[in-house]
């Protein structure tokens, strides 16, 4: 769903999402409506004065979880004459609630009959962008005096929304009315109240007891407050910098999700609107971005994944033991078995992933304590990489899906079904491998092995990971470099045929650290050369490939998270202006957001179109997109723990004046990083 | 013979250590009804030690299903997650204890698990 206008607010997994007016009309094309648990509670929620349906004057979403709309009945060329002004204010935060205010502005009294039609399709998230046909259960509506419960059966399995009002209404079975007699200039206001409920036959709800923060605004408000507060700041001398990382900040406080099993800890869900929910992968590079400014995220996200990380065979959730979870969801198709999401482990990086992320945390944090309680888990996930991802029995990770109908072909971060071809555009059979995702599984090799030197005691296991790593770096730079082009493939075939593509991927084997030193500058350079580089960041396709498309998903556009990852990469390698290149350009393309990078945007020259082209269904905010700036931010000012402290070493370019990031948190208490724009971007085309 | 529920609680008895709990603390009673009749399981987990035993007992957690749903869930033809979705089995008290608890019940037994090209296992 583009952004369009509609609008949107949101608590962890509850959000609305309206029209400018507030109403909710919901069809397959504009799926609207009150989301919670991957269910649509409010398909249907439309006001009307004395019939009339209104009009928007203007809206704010004030905060992520609260907007307001002043509307006027009629239609636009008509609201100057407008006697009567409504206010719809409305709040999530577990529940939904809407204030209503009607002014009249008139010099004589009036009688309106002020209706809110309302009404739910309970369909799953996977369900609102199909006509939805046959529901398998059955939808219900029951009026009681003072409130309207709208409901959904099917078994045992039940959702409800409860309607209710604090002026007293006339409820019918679809919608509820009053009839009001103002004076003039008399304002007249009701709240209403909108409870979600996901009933078990005893009545209690399955997410008792979950919330983090109150229902109230005000919990709310202070909420935010102090997630804000406890934040390093961020100044820039341009202004730009800082704010872009002001809305990444309160963007990952609305992405804040807390888990059935975590006894309301939180991490960061992976987007609005069709990824409120936890992914393995994407929380897991969400945090890695956020360490150096939301340390807690990184610590419930390892605790959360460990505690659900695969025991056992399972091929309709592809589920093998020690492997991570890619996708957690509540909803009805989860619950009956229609969608293996209770949860689904089809990827194959958030496996490796999880060692990056607890090892990287360790450095930040000193946090020894949950490396030792997560021993286990990591050692379990090591297993999983030799015995279970290795389908070829060659020593890499692969991929193919065992659950045929609902689980995915592609298990890797470009997983739509087209991603992954050779150069003359064929896709390759299964199993398959990506290159990124050895990159990963040597990185958790060698972090892992310096956890169990130091942490676990056992020098045996890390000697052997280390040569297990070494070796895996041998043999993949021997196995995938193609020798023509002077990069690495994108992917091997089970028979070892190199997809022979230049793609952004051969940026994280940067961040991973297999490439062999000798080969890094070629990489760097197709990074930033022509093919790769669109002058706002690195395209996921190369220009020239058969299948490159500018707006194609995972062939050609751009995504920011992809590219703060590659910045880091560079960065790693010693290639500090290639990074601060690639920084500098997707940080310019937030600001033709408003700060807030969408998941994709269009591969086309920056030349062309001047300014960044949206990718029509991209998710916003999404978890890492909200993550990059603070990741480019970690990149360019070279921070980095080191023996227990921070060390700072900037490379900002000229434009980028003078940072300041303030109060970063770790082992080593709170500290300060400085830096100045000094270097000049020659590369850069403008 | 004995059914899956009574083989699965017997057999985590007799261990008394499961390394899958070695995390967790609490108690969790599984209350089995069917008509009038209400059959209890209860389970003292202490980091990794088991015990089990049949009183009806206060518990941390508390679980209620059909014997028929549990026996399956024992057996590892049904799913404990997604059951306690359905509203099949309901919880009351500390959901964490559940999660915790639903990992070491057995998967399907006619799951393939993955397998090396040319059909070489990998299990």
């Amino acid at each position: 769903m583009g952004a369009g206008n509609t609008i949107r607010i949101l608590d962890g997994n509850t959000f609305v999402v309206s029209e400018d007016t507030g109403d909710i009309e919901a069809t397959p094309s504009e799926p609207t409506g009150l989301f919670s648990i991957d269910t649509r509670f409010l398909s249907k929620w439309v006001l009307t004065v004395n019939g009339e349906r209104l009009n928007s004057l203007s809206y704010d979403d004030l905060q992520y979880y609260e907007a307001r709309f002043f509307l006027v009945p009629g239609m636009a060329t008509h609201y100057t004459d407008a006697k009567l002004s409504i206010i719809r204010e409305r709040t999530v935060g577990g529940s939904f609630r809407e204030q209503l205010t009607i002014l009249n502005h008139d010099e004589n009294p009036v009688d309106l009959e002020i209706r809110m039609d309302a009404g739910s399709d309970f369909a799953d998230l996977f369900q609102v962008k199909d006509e939805i046909l046959n529901k398998k259960g059955e939808i219900y509506a029951e009026v009681e005096p003072d409130r309207l419960r709208l409901g959904y059966r099917r078994g045992n399995f039940t959702r409800e929304t409860m309607i209710s009002s604090s002026a007293p209404a006339r409820f019918d079975r679809e919608g509820f009315a009053y009839s009001i007699h103002l004076e003039p200039n008399e304002q007249w206001e009701t709240r209403i109240d909108v409870h979600t409920a996901a009933l078990g036959p005893g009545g209690r709800d399955l997410r008792i007891g979950l919330r983090v923060h109150g229902t109230e605004r005000l919990a709310l408000q202070h909420d935010l407050e102090k997630w804000i507060a406890d934040a390093p700041k961020v100044n820039s001398q341009h202004g730009r910098v800082a704010s872009t990382y002001k809305r990444s900040l309160i963007d990952l406080a609305a992405l804040r999700f807390s888990p059935l099993s975590l006894g309301g800890a939180t991490l960061p869900a992976a987007g609005l609107p069709w990824f409120m929910t936890m992914f393995g992968r994407d929380s897991i590079l969400t945090c890695l971005q956020t360490l150096p400014f939301t340390p807690q995220l990184s610590k419930t996200t390892l605790r959360i994944l460990a505690a659900l990380q695969g025991t056992r065979f399972d091929d309709f959730r592809d589920e093998d033991p020690g492997r991570i979870l890619h996708e957690m969801r509540y909803g009805e198709t989860a619950a009956f078995e229609e969608q293996p999401h209770s949860p689904y482990y089809g990827s194959v990086d958030a496996t490796p992933l999880f060692l990056v992320l607890l090892d990287e945390y360790e450095k930040w944090s000193g946090d020894v304590a949950l490396v030792m309680e997560l021993e286990q888990e990591s050692r379990a996930a090591l297993r999983w990489i030799d015995d279970y991802a290795d389908l070829v029995g060659n020593g890499y990770i692969w991929y193919e899906r065992r659950n045929t109908d609902t689980g995915l072909e592609n298990q890797c971060w470009k997983d739509s079904w087209d991603s992954i071809s050779y150069s003359d555009g064929r896709l390759p059979p299964f199993p398959r491998a990506t290159c990124e995702v050895q990159g990963y599984a040597y990185d958790a090799k060698m972090r892992a092995a310096r956890l169990a030197r130091q942490f676990w005691n056992d020098p045996a296991f890390a000697d052997q990971l280390e040569r297990e790593a070494a070796e895996l770096k041998q043999r993949f730079n021997r196995d995938w470099w193609v020798a023509d082009g002077e990069y690495f493939a994108l992917a091997l075939d089970p028979d070892g045929r190199q997809c022979d593509v230049l793609s952004s991927n051969i940026g994280h084997l940067l961040w991973s650290g297999i490439v062999d030193h000798d080969r890094a500058e070629k990489i760097a350079h197709h990074l930033v050369g022509p093919r790769l580089f669109s002058g706002w960041g690195v395209r996921t396709l190369a220009e020239g490939e058969v299948r490159y498309n500018p707006i194609g998903y995972h062939n050609g556009t751009i995504w920011p998270f992809d590219n703060s990852f590659i910045a880091w990469g560079l960065r790693r390698y010693g290639f500090a202006e290639e990074a601060a290149t690639i920084a500098n350009g997707i940080l310019d393309a937030a600001t033709y957001f408003d700060g807030r990078l969408p998941e994709a945007f269009g591969g086309y020259q920056r030349e062309l179109t001047k300014f960044p082209v949206e990718y029509p269904t991209a998710c916003s905010p999404q978890a890492w997109s909200t993550g990059t700036p603070l990741l480019l931010l970690r990149t360019m000012l070279g921070l980095e723990p080191h023996e227990g402290h921070l060390s700072v070493e900037p490379r900002l370019p000229v434009g980028m004046g003078r940072i300041e990031v303030l109060d970063i948190p770790g082992r080593w208490g709170r500290v300060d990083a400085f830096a100045r724009g000094r270097l000049d971007l020659h590369k850069l085309g403008d | 013979m004995l059914d899956a529920t009574t083989r699965f609680f017997e057999e985590l008895d007799r261990k008394g250590y499961e390394p899958r709990l070695a995390k967790t603390v609490g108690s969790l009673r599984v209350d089995l009804r069917e008509g009038p009749q209400t059959t209890h399981w209860l389970m003292r987990i202490d980091r990794g030690r088991v015990e089990v035993s049949q009183e009806d007992q206060e518990a941390d957690t508390v679980i209620g299903t059909s014997p028929t749903l549990f026996e399956d869930i024992a057996a590892g033809r049904e799913h404990g997650i997604a059951a306690l979705l359905r509203g099949d089995m309901t919880v009351m008290g500390d959901a964490r204890l559940v999660v915790q608890v639903e990992r070491i019940f057995p998967g399907d037994p006619d799951a393939r698990g993955p397998r090396r090209r040319f059909q070489r296992e990998v299990r």
